[in-house]
């Protein structure tokens, strides 16, 4: 009888668990950029999600010979780049999309760290989210470049935007270096 | 009546038992070499799905120019077979990271309307997510469209599988690979210029 309690209960505590990964919401650092107008035949589209599990793969793999560089990969749990190419068809919407974007995440609390405005129309803005007031939970990067295109870039976990052009080299992702080099000037 | 079942088994003497594995092996190995070589001109489930949606989805009959599926015994021959030979130390890592490989190359009927790539990466990304993967690179530029897919599920680097397609308005081509990353990484690790790379990454 005894037995049976304890296994009941064992079974109990694992359906919970279970059920609330199931139902856990994503991560605070997260951000959902909606529906990106894509450009149409012949305009630029690249989109790179890489999620936490290949994060992790990745920082197991570099764990003997790099351990420091697999601890920084573990404190990652996403990198989502999106860059889309601007035409005279998708132009309007998708500026005006970026700042919706801008304006919902002043309004949940993310904190805009940089903000530059260059006179050809190039328009970055950095945002940060902190956990507890110390660790970061998540960065957003956005680049408006009214001629040429828009760069989105969310990273969740904890990630300094000074480390950004370093994790764009260490896992090659061209977009995010060049952003990380441009955040540096 | 109350004998056991153990008591009455007769065990055939060690060296016939050896014999009939070795003749066993020997009928197999036709067959074996016989299912490699028509698995060489068929793509797997997942590459096959990907490719079937690309298809489907473009509304147009694409001419199939080349299908190969070099398999884990192909390749651990070709391994077998090159360790007598010297190699570059980073083409050595390579082949012994890639486990398996398919290729589909497909063309476009001539005259036909390249389909719209946006739709095609749409119909892959719904095909390879309902299977349990993950796009995780999608580039479309000019007529370019380049998809990359991982498996949701990925425990160890000894095992990674990866598919891709490529459209370059013209061409379609559809690859698989499964590779254990572990040897091209500790090659990658030990070549200066990555080792400092990686460590100007740690540092900041």
């Amino acid at each position: 009888m005894k037995n049976l309690i304890s296994h009941s209960l064992a079974i109990a505590v694992l359906a919970a668990g279970v059920s609330l990964n199931v139902l856990a919401d994503p991560p605070s650092g997260q951000v959902d950029f909606g529906k990106l107008a894509m450009p149409g035949n012949g305009g630029e589209f690249v989109e790179i999600q890489v999620n936490s599990n290949l994060l992790s793969l990745a920082a197991k793999l570099v764990e003997k010979q790099q351990p420091d560089a697999a601890k920084l990969l573990r404190g990652v749990q996403l990198v989502r780049v999106n860059v889309v190419g601007l035409t005279d068809e998708n132009r309007d919407e998708l500026t005006n999309h970026v700042r919706q974007i801008r304006h919902d995440l002043a309004a949940q609390g993310w904190e805009r760290n940089v903000n530059v405005q260059q006179k050809d129309g190039e328009d970055v803005g950095v945002y940060t989210k902190t956990r507890g007031g110390e660790a970061l939970a998540g960065l957003v990067i956005t680049v408006i470049e009214p001629k040429d295109e828009v760069v989105l870039v969310n990273i969740v976990g904890d990630i300094k935007p000074e480390q950004v052009a370093a994790l764009g080299e260490g896992l090659d992702i061209k977009p995010l270096e060049k952003i990380g080099e441009a955040l540096k000037k | 009546m109350n004998s056991s079942p153990t008591s009455s088994v007769v065990r055939p003497p060690a060296k016939h038992l050896w014999f009939r594995c070795i003749l066993a092996a020997l009928l197999l190995l036709p067959v074996v070499i016989a299912v490699e070589v028509v698995s060489c001109f068929h793509l797997s489930s997942d590459a096959k799905a990907l490719r079937n949606s690309l298809i489907k989805s473009s509304g147009v009959e694409w001419r199939q120019r080349i299908a190969l599926n070099a398999g884990g015994l192909a390749l651990s021959a070709v391994r077998a077979g090159l360790s007598f030979v010297h190699l570059d130390a980073g083409a050595r890592a390579a082949l012994q990271s890639v486990r398996g490989a398919e290729v589909g190359v497909y063309r476009l009927p001539s005259g036909a309307k390249p389909p719209d790539r946006a739709a095609l990466l749409i119909a892959a990304d719904a095909a390879m997510t309902a299977r349990g993967w993950d796009r995780v690179v999608g580039v479309m530029d000019g007529s370019d469209l380049v998809g990359v897919y991982l498996p949701k599920k990925m425990t160890s680097a000894r095992r990674i599988i990866c598919c891709l397609m490529v459209f370059n308005g013209q061409e379609m081509v559809v690859v698989s690979a499964r590779a254990n990353l572990e040897p091209l990484l500790q090659y990658a690790l030990a070549q200066p210029v990555i080792s400092t790379k990686v460590r100007s990454l740690v540092r900041r």
